[in-house]
């Protein structure tokens, strides 16, 4: 009796023995979808780009080649030509798990809840932009296949030939930018960007047409008149409420602010170019009081403002300038342009003006006259500034008063149009860097620091992840052979000599 | 069950005997323990050639009748040496005995707190009396097992004094997973959970679960090595068991009081590094010229030849160009631990207890750093009746840790600073780490290089650690053949932490503050349904079955804030930015086992056990693979010594041999579908989403599986003077679970695959030996050796290889490969021609740099061979005690010599500063031989690429360790009788004293910054200290 009634307690204890299980393994705290809105805001965001990648990416590496930014110490690479692996390959390293990841898992969610077309286009257009980013970069990139490890299984993507990338992102931004009408798309307020204004991402999606069009003009110059032409014809952005640009916040966490004022926060060593405030000196800019201070005081009377020459070290800077003490440079104005609540431009209305000036001085198109665009680039450049706040605003005298003293010359038209170009993607350096490539303005003097691995050359990309190595090598090698050493050297496809 | 069935032999023999004896003689007496002084329950009294015999009582008495005053009694029980007395005309025989350790009839706590005697073992268990954890005591108790037992491998590593060790039992059994073994304290499994380590990052290890213990009330640890050992704890005991017993009560006259105060003295270990002290602060071979250069390049030594002439440092003070000492001297202390133990104990028939109540302060070597633990301990049994048993465990633990030193990468981690100082610079004059403002003193523009003494006193690290461990057991005997045992237990605890990165510091300007909380809980009980019965008078049958419960849940809370406001204020409230989390996490276990166990005459024994384990971990509504596995055990013993006449040498001969399986589910719950978040705390009013997690969820995960076969022999000869032990085994885990690394383009880290394969084969040898016994002299000696071999043979499909941490130089990693050993150190090497010389690149100024080649193996971070040799000499009442180990055949990444060779600090460094340094290989540009001098000036250019190659770093982590020295001196005994002092011990002890051997220049071979399976990689952890100090047992 005794015994039956344990084999009975027993037998109970078994079939209880996973009983409930099944619930208790479903995460409470996590939901297994969320709105695709919610999505896209944290996916530009994400786009906009954290800390790290900022850091290292747009300001140690491309800020400092492109002569914006110098800085001593010897962890700014870029100055120096340095190759420091883990910041060169600092874009790729965070934005395919982020940006990356998240946009394409919005699509397969766009998909699955039959969303409308708009929708879907602003998240292509969207894609392109940041996928865009990367192969200007690093040229070769994982494309059709990356971000696709939950959605596909593909945990090895390919790479993809920047050929190829370049013609599917064009395609993209022109299905795109035909599936947009007007009125608010389905995402409204959740888009940060436009506030779910569908003319806005149809003119961002043209004017990202324009410049990728563009980069084309060394390896394809037909095809880039022929995208160039397209571009215009779709409606490009018209003023500076078209701008593509993050507004951040200072908090409360890291994702709400300004990755690059999050670098500045943190990191006193970068001064202003000697090569940036020369220019700006020289055309007695009005930006100048509002882009650069001195660090010391924070002076912004321009006398009071001279540029640190790029590669060199504390030694070096005495040696050659007598100079000792890094206070008396300029810097990024604090805490005007450097706050962690500033704006981050992803395309403004200046560039697309600067474009348009250089697609007539070449092709005779938007209309045919260079100087109509060239002056409204530069006026969009310096209005736009105000983005930065009141402090920041220049008075329409002030820019009047620039032109007058430097006109449009049709002489040097694409070194002048261009070098403008660079002044007005001042801290977008991903821009900067890929329209001097392209452009080959302005002309920058390379530097010599010993030590540099680009035998005294400007870095032509940056550097793939090094994990690629060890995680996805045969890939990494095919790209490799294909495009040439994975260096600073090397060319990316659109950047022939 | 043996000792209750000789007992009952004898008491059916005395009856049967006594009847028909002449010239009865009655004896009575007591016996007593030698060691602890206490009576002896259960001891055996027998009139030697005969059946007569008797045995004591719960207070030790016996009375006994014998033949006449020629009998001669034989007093003996199990685990203390017999000893023979002639009646004559004697009626009262009091006898002590004394325990011998070497006796045969060994009796171990085995699986589920089963004594048994060690010759029915099938499978290979180690004992170690509480005594070796208690001689020189250690913050972290477990410690004090390294190089003692063969087959574990305990690396305590630079985590800080009371940092988390690793212990591995076999090899680690899974790719990714926990490998630690599991803890049962008093038969409950507790917790060893992490409460954080270093990584790449930096961070800090926040000490582990079993440091808890308080090695002043370990009565035993078995190491349960086999899965044989371990199949009925299930799958938390895929790893081996540590099973802890503690001190209980003991049957005495009165209240017994015992003492015990250990405080240990510990030295920054100053001689292992040995940097150069020739060359000074600069670069490019010249003196910093200006305060601002001396700032900029705060821990370059790439300077000018010291030559005592005034040079200007960080802060504008000119110094003399010379050697300042070694700055580990300048700036670490002497740390200090006080270990003090109270315990009272007493005892009836009808119940004992025991109370314990103990305070551990661990002052670290590093400034302001320091752990004060307090536990208290209740052990209670009580006989509820004649056939229900009782027994009671409470632990309460209250351990209090401040500013746990940060290791690794460079942010609020003084031993990055203190260890890259050049030599001309002495680290004091970074004392006092503020400014006047209270914002950082910075010695160098790199802001993430932090000033120590900011670091060590302004950043605040502070954690509190609630306790509760309890567990409670029932028995009741059924009949004499039949009882039901239920245990039930409970290990909780709450971490409250607090950091603060302060207001003022140099990287993060308005500072930050952390604070947290995490809750653990673990509940575990078994209901057990046992028989132990005679089936013929050779064959003996001990069975059970039973069913467990398993339920852990664990929560973190933490909020976050950025940006104080009021500087000084350290609160969340008072900051502009403020952040929380919530983690939760809950997991259960269902498992029903039973274990059959057959012997024969006592010298033959074979047991199957089998035990089948649901897991929720790997259940979910519509999953159609299985969230359960059986799996099956079969081990035998022959004890040939027994069964056989052996020649007269070998004293004891037994072979054992098995089989066993263990499965084991995944160790997170939540991994089997992508889940979606809601993060942060919106932009813009908006919210944000996305994707929680980043690792892709595997729906089909099913449970691994660990197999393990093991043979052995233990024979012992010449009267057990000399013993060997050896054991064979070969385990292999297959079905592992296992995060394999993707590619970052992948969108995830990784990816969960279910088909990962490691096998381990080894060897474990132990010898022991007493080479010398005299009356009053005494040495024994013990070696032990351990060869294991671990393997991975699978991953993922596409045979990925993943990666398990890297340091932050980054050029590194200790990765799993496919038919390499565990963990490899995977890193950049040289690039070579087919003769092995090295290409370079030539920079315009002439400068060979090394190219950068691929990534290869370079190493294995866990070394297979390890040997300890103790030895014991005693003679009268002195003792003394050392014990020596080793580790071979691994390899350590050491990214100080990186970071060395990088600022100009290695003796390396030294060759060609005064003339330049001839170097040869091949052009890269031309493919040719060449031969070049690197100017002295552009050495640091020629190093600088040097330190990108992790080839050059990775070095033999081979050593050979001093590691435990003892003096020992016992009050004897005649002087103690006229006191109320029972016993009296003195010791003076030693541990970390130096190497024998180290193969690696300037670290600690052991000092890899956390605990986790990426072992090999060395960057900054504390620098590794000897301890000297004195400890004093008393017993009243």
């Amino acid at each position: 009796m005794k015994k039956s009634i344990y084999i009975l307690v027993f037998a109970f204890l078994l079939g209880a023995c996973d009983q409930g299980f099944e619930e208790l393994n479903v995460n409470p705290l996590k939901p297994s979808q969320v709105g695709v809105d919610t999505k896209l805001t944290a996916t530009l965001l994400h786009t906009s780009g954290g800390r790290y990648e900022n850091w290292r990416a747009n300001l140690i590496y491309q800020s400092t080649m492109m002569q914006h930014i110098a800085a001593l110490p010897g962890y700014w690479s870029g100055d120096k030509y340095l190759w420091n692996m883990g910041y060169a390959s600092s874009l790729m390293d965070r934005y395919y798990d982020s940006a990356v990841k998240s946009i394409e898992d919005m699509l397969v969610q766009l998909d699955e809840e039959g969303a409308p077309e708009e929708m879907k286009a602003i998240t292509r257009i969207l894609r392109v932009f940041i996928y865009s980013r990367l192969t200007d970069l690093y040229g070769d990139i994982p494309y059709s296949e990356a971000g696709k490890a939950v959605i596909a299984g593909i945990l090895k993507p390919k790479y993809d030939p920047q050929s190829e990338i370049y013609a599917d992102m064009l395609k993209e931004l022109e299905e795109s930018a035909a599936a947009l009408g007007s009125g608010t798309s389905g995402f409204g307020s959740a888009d940060i960007m436009f506030n779910g204004d569908q003319g806005k991402w149809k003119r961002f999606a043209n004017s990202l047409m324009l410049r990728l069009g563009f980069r084309l003009i060394k390896v394809d110059p037909a095809g880039a008149q022929s995208w160039v032409t397209k571009a215009i014809a779709g409606g490009v952005m018209e003023s500076n409420d078209d701008i593509a640009y993050i507004q951040h916040q200072l908090g409360p966490e890291g994702i709400n602010k300004n990755g690059n004022g999050e670098v500045f926060t943190a990191d006193g060593n970068p001064r202003m170019s000697k090569t940036f405030i020369d220019f700006l000196q020289a055309g007695n800019d009005p930006r100048l009081p509002i882009l650069a201070a001195r660090r010391g005081d924070g002076s912004t009377n321009p006398t009071d403002l001279i540029g640190l020459p790029n590669g060199l070290d504390s030694n070096l800077l005495m040696e050659s300038t007598g100079e000792e003490n890094t206070d008396n440079y300029a810097e990024p104005r604090r805490p005007l342009i450097t706050a962690e609540d500033t704006p981050m431009f992803f395309q403004t209305y200046a560039e697309v003006e600067f474009l348009l000036a250089e697609a007539a001085v070449r092709w005779g198109l938007a209309g045919g006259d260079p100087v109509l665009h060239y002056n409204a680039g530069v006026r969009a450049a310096m209005k736009m500034l105000e983005l930065y706040g009141p402090e920041a605003a220049i008075a329409d005298a002030d820019i009047d008063a620039y032109l007058a003293a430097n006109p449009f010359d049709a002489a040097n038209a694409l070194e002048q149009i261009n070098t403008q170009y660079w002044a007005a993607t001042f801290l977008n350096e991903y821009e900067a860097f890929a329209n001097w490539r392209r452009s080959g303005f302005p002309v920058l003097i390379p530097v010599n620091y010993p030590g540099n691995v680009t035998n005294g050359t400007i870095p032509r990309r940056l550097t793939y992840s090094t994990s690629e190595q060890s995680n996805n090598l045969e890939n990494y090698n095919e790209a490799v052979s294909r495009q040439g050493p994975d260096a600073l050297t090397t060319r990316v496809w659109w950047d022939v000599e | 069950m043996y000792k209750k069935l000789r007992y009952f032999l004898m008491v059916a023999g005395v009856l049967l005997t006594s009847s028909i004896m002449a010239q009865n003689v009655t004896v009575s007496g007591t016996v007593t323990d030698g060691e602890s002084g206490a009576p002896l329950p259960g001891a055996n009294v027998i009139e030697k050639g005969t059946a007569n015999g008797t045995s004591t009582d719960f207070d030790g008495n016996y009375t006994i009748t014998v033949s006449g005053p020629s009998a001669i009694l034989e007093f003996s029980s199990l685990g203390f040496t017999s000893t023979e007395v002639a009646v004559g005309s004697q009626r009262t025989i009091n006898v002590t005995l004394n325990p011998d350790t070497e006796l045969l009839d060994e009796v171990v706590v085995t699986a589920l707190g089963i004594r048994k005697e060690t010759k029915a073992l099938g499978y290979s268990l180690t004992e170690v009396g509480g005594e070796e954890l208690a001689t020189i005591k250690q913050p972290n108790a477990i410690n004090a097992l390294q190089g003692k037992i063969a087959g574990v491998n305990i690396s305590q590593n630079a985590t800080g004094a009371a940092g988390s060790s690793r212990v591995i039992i076999r090899g680690s059994s899974s790719l990714t997973g926990n490998n630690q073994p599991l803890y049962v304290v008093d038969g409950i499994p507790i917790s060893n959970e992490n409460n954080g380590s270093a990584s790449l990052w930096g961070g800090n290890d926040g000490g582990d679960g079993v440091s808890s213990l308080n090695p002043d009330e370990i009565e035993s640890v078995s190491v349960l090595k086999g899965g044989a050992a371990s199949a009925l704890y299930g799958s938390r005991a895929a790893n081996g068991v540590i099973l802890v017993t503690t001190k209980a009560g003991q049957r005495r006259q009165g209240l017994g009081v015992e003492v015990s105060s250990q405080i240990t003295f510990n030295r920054v270990n100053t001689d292992i590094q040995d940097f150069q002290t020739e060359y000074g602060q600069g670069r490019f071979g010249r003196k910093p010229a200006n305060q601002e250069e001396a700032f900029d390049i705060g821990l370059s030594s790439w300077g000018a030849r010291l030559d005592g002439s005034p040079v200007v440092q960080w802060d504008g003070v000119e110094r003399p160009y010379s050697y300042v000492g070694s700055n580990l001297d300048h700036f670490y202390r002497t740390g200090t631990t006080f270990i003090n133990t109270v315990a009272l104990t007493s005892g009836s028939e009808q119940m004992n207890y025991r109370f314990a109540a103990s305070d551990l302060t661990a002052n670290d070597v590093v400034p302001n750093s320091k752990v004060n633990r307090k536990t208290f301990s209740l052990n209670a049994g009580a006989n509820l009746g004649e056939k229900l048993t009782s027994q009671v465990n409470v632990k309460y633990i209250l351990e209090e840790a401040n500013n746990r030193p940060r290791l690794s990468d460079a942010p609020g981690n003084p031993n990055f600073t203190v260890l890259n100082l050049p030599p001309n610079v002495d680290v004091r004059t970074m004392d006092p780490g503020t400014n006047p403002d209270g914002t950082e003193r910075q010695y160098s523009s790199n802001t993430f290089s932090q000033n120590p003494y900011f670091a060590a006193y302004n950043f605040r690290n502070e954690d509190v650690r609630n306790r509760l461990i309890a567990s409670t057991t029932l028995r009741y005997d059924i009949t004499d053949w039949l009882y039901l045992t239920g245990r039930a237990g409970i290990d909780h605890y709450t971490i409250r932490g607090t950091s603060v990165e302060p207001f003022g510091t140099a990287y993060r300007p308005l500072g930050a503050i952390n604070e947290n909380e995490t809750r653990y809980t673990q509940i575990d009980a078994d209901l057990i349904l046992g028989v132990e019965k005679d089936i013929t008078d050779k064959i003996g049958a001990v069975a059970f079955v039973g069913a467990n419960s398993n339920h852990i849940k664990d929560e973190f809370l933490g909020q976050r804030g950025e940006n104080f406001i009021v500087p000084g204020l350290e609160d969340v409230g008072n900051t502009q930015n403020q952040s929380r989390s919530r983690n939760f996490g809950e997991r259960k276990i269902g498992s029903v086992y039973g274990s059959l166990e057959l012997s024969y005459d006592n010298w033959a024994f074979i047991t199957f056990t089998g035990r089948n384990d649901w897991f929720s971990t790997l259940s979910f509504p519509g999953k159609e693979t299985p969230n359960d596995q059986f799996y099956p055990s079969a081990n035998a013993s022959l004890v040939l010594s027994d069964a056989l006449d052996l020649p007269e040498p070998i004293s004891f001969l037994k072979l054992r041999g098995g089989y066993s399986e263990v499965a084991g589910g995944a160790q997170e719950p939540y991994q089997l579908a992508l889940t979606y978040q809601i993060f942060g705390q919106g932009h813009l009013g908006q919210p944000l989403g996305g994707i929680n997690g980043n690792s892709v969820p595997n729906a089909n995960l099913v449970p691994f599986n660990k197999s393990e076969t093991e043979i052995g022999v233990d024979a012992r000869f010449f009267n057990n003077r000399l013993g060997i032990d050896i054991a064979y085994y070969t385990n292999k885990t297959t079905n592992d679970i296992v995060p394999v690394t993707t590619s970052v383009a992948s969108g995830y880290g990784s990816a969960l695959a279910n088909i990962g394969e490691v096998q381990n084969k080894g060897v474990e040898l132990l010898l022991t030996g007493t080479p010398i016994q005299t009356a009053d002299f005494r040495w024994n000696a013990s070696f032990n050796l351990t060869f294991n071999e671990g393997k991975v043979l699978a991953t993922n499909e596409e045979e990925g290889s993943i990666g398990l941490g890297e340091p932050r130089t980054r050029n590194v990693e200790i990765r799993q490969i496919v038919g390499e050993p565990y963990g490899v150190i995977y890193g950049v090497s040289y690039v070579r021609d087919d003769n092995g010389n090295i290409i370079y690149d030539i920079d315009s100024d002439g400068v060979p740099l090394a190219q950068i080649g691929e990534r290869k193996i370079l190493g294995e971070g866990v070394p297979p061979w390890i040997v300890g040799f103790s030895n014991t000499f005693t003679y009268k009442d002195f003792s003394l005690y050392f014990l020596i180990d080793g580790k071979f055949g691994g390899q350590i990444f050491s990214g100080t010599n990186t970071v060395a060779y990088g600022n100009g600090l290695h003796k390396a460094t030294l060759e060609g500063r005064e003339n330049g340094l001839t170097v040869s290989g091949i052009d890269g540009a031309t493919g040719q031989p060449f031969t070049t001098t690197v100017d002295p000036e552009n050495l640091q250019t020629y190093y600088g690429r040097i330190n990108d190659i992790a080839e050059q770093f990775v070095e033999d982590s081979d050593f050979i360790s001093f590691r435990q020295l003892s003096i020992g001196y016992s009050l004897p005994r005649n002087l103690l009788d006229r006191t109320f002092l029972q016993s009296v011990n003195v010791s003076l002890i030693g541990n970390n004293l130096f190497f024998l051997k180290r193969s690696v220049d300037n670290i600690d071979p052991e000092s890899a910054y956390n605990v986790s399976n990426a072992q090999g990689l060395e960057y900054y952890g504390v620098p590794s200290s000897r301890g000297y100090g004195i400890s004093l047992n008393a017993k009243f």
